[in-house]
């Protein structure tokens, strides 16, 4: 899911392998190691060689506790999260001064929203700034998401509450986002909690295996969509490489079979 | 060379799109039929209901078998036909909501409305925003016209109509979110084209300090 690799100790490198992320000085710089020499489309021809392909986001996203590395993938997907979350927030705020039921639904209500909001703001403005949070930051705002949403189900009685339905804008988010494993992980949970509280709160069978199975699907869409994509953008690339290699190659010969021009 | 330009056209990039996000638009679909045929087996009381309801999921499975055989086969639907494809699915769903058997089970009472969320976000995802905007329009206009015609909508603005707000504004969030991921990714995949692999060349420049003003010497 990254395009990325990680080098230099750890560092987050750019695709063209020039540059590397500094995590301390906050800045990339210039790689000190040689470029390593690109394979021409005849070296490819005749090596049957295949784009080096991008390591699975999850060893690079899950070991960022040192806080330098950052998937290419998340930092992209990490908009569509953080919108979900305004799309939760903007609505629930509304809503629950709309009629609310009684003062400590209501106490709970705001004082989770606006907790959110402050954690929404400040990923907001990472992103405005162009220093995309930490990986582990983001998985925990959505831990954070799941866990407001499950905390004003419970509060409204579980399986009849209106609410569960942001399980769907924040599972958008985490799909579109995350590797695969982490997405199945996450709408794992989401699945085991939400249809413990709706059985355990007198939900209709019928109706509760909908709304899980729907959960699923939206994250299966999503991450399916996502993963289709990225393999484009690799085809992509290699198609790319493989348009200026043989240009190059063209070039000297072109330049050859040129007349000379007069003294 | 650096200077390459994408070479497709935007109708070009539309039809690759509807080609390969397709498949989602599939898999949604399967979702929402597996729930369909599961829920008719679950909850029929009698013969005649359980007969009376399945043939429109059969109907839609042989459909979708269909199209996704075509698209096994290397040789998809075009655009016309996936959107067509896809009102069907809005219909479908809509009949559900509105028809289901049982009055206090239609309308605003009906807890199938979560069908709406994965087609109308998988529809998202392959096409581009006036159409998308234009489906999830349809399919909250479907949605409140069901509930209408049901009268299961009380418009006192009251606990009904909020919960009534909810569901619409999740089926906003879905057709909003999956076109704003769509967007991103093809214009990731337009600088993947120009070979610029991904946006870290914008996020240096972002970095790059500004270069330092010299003192003005009076």
């Amino acid at each position: 899911m990254t395009t990325e690799s990680k080098q230099h100790g750890g560092h987050l490198v750019s695709p063209d392998g020039n540059w590397y992320w500094d995590g301390i000085e906050q800045e990339w710089k210039p790689a000190s190691a040689p470029p390593v020499a690109r394979p021409t489309a005849a070296s490819r021809r005749e090596t049957n060689w295949e784009p080096a392909k991008p390591k699975p986001a999850a060893s690079t996203s899950l070991s960022s506790f040192v806080g330098s590395v950052r998937s290419d993938d998340l930092v992209f997907g990490q908009t569509v999260l953080v919108w979900a979350r305004w799309i939760l927030i903007g609505t629930g705020l509304v809503l629950s001064f709309w009629t609310p039921s009684d003062l400590l639904t209501l106490q709970v209500q705001l004082a989770a929203i606006i907790a959110l909001a402050f954690g929404n703001f400040y990923l907001h403005v990472q992103l405005l700034r162009g220093h995309p949070a930490l990986d582990n930051v983001v998985y925990a705002a959505s831990i954070g998401d799941l866990c407001v949403v499950t905390a004003l189900v419970i509060v409204q009685g579980g399986y009849p509450s209106p609410v569960f339905v942001f399980y769907f804008a924040a599972v958008v988010g985490i799909s579109v986002a995350f590797p695969t494993l982490l997405t199945a992980a996450y709408a794992l949970v989401v699945i085991g909690g939400y249809g413990i509280i709706c059985l355990s709160t007198g939900g209709d069978g019928p109706a509760v295996f909908t709304r899980l199975l729907m959960i699923a699907a939206i994250a299966v869409c999503g991450n399916l969509f996502a993963r289709n994509e990225s393999h484009r953008r690799q085809d992509a690339i290699r198609i790319h490489e493989e348009l200026q290699d043989e240009a190059a190659e063209s070039e000297p010969s072109a330049q050859l079979s040129q007349p000379a021009s007069p003294a | 060379m650096q200077n390459m330009r994408e070479v497709r056209t935007a109708a070009q990039a539309n039809l690759e799109d509807v080609f390969f996000g397709q498949t989602v638009i599939l898999w949604a679909r399967w979702s929402v039929i597996v729930a369909g045929i599961v829920l008719v087996l679950w909850t029929s009381t009698t013969i005649s209901h359980l007969t009376q309801t399945v043939p429109f999921f059969l109907a839609l499975m042989a459909m979708n078998f269909f199209l996704h055989g075509r698209y096994v086969m290397g040789s998809p639907p075009n655009r016309t036909a996936v959107m067509a494809a896809s009102f069907v699915d809005l219909v479908l769903i809509t009949a559900i909501v509105a028809l289901w058997p049982g009055s206090h089970q239609q309308g605003l009472n009906n807890q199938f409305f979560v069908l709406y969320f994965p087609v109308v976000f998988a529809f998202a995802l392959v096409f581009t925003r006036r159409i998308e905007a234009a489906y999830t329009v349809i399919a909250m206009a479907a949605y409140v016209a069901a509930c209408a015609f049901t009268g299961t909508l009380p418009f006192d603005l009251g606990g009904d109509d909020k919960t009534l707000v909810m569901r619409l504004v999740v089926i906003a969030a879905m057709g909003f979110l999956g076109n704003y991921y769509f967007r991103i990714q093809r214009d990731r995949l337009a600088r993947a084209s120009r070979g610029a692999s991904s946006g870290v060349e914008d996020l240096v420049a972002n970095l790059r300090p500004a270069p330092a003003r010299r003192p003005v010497r009076s």
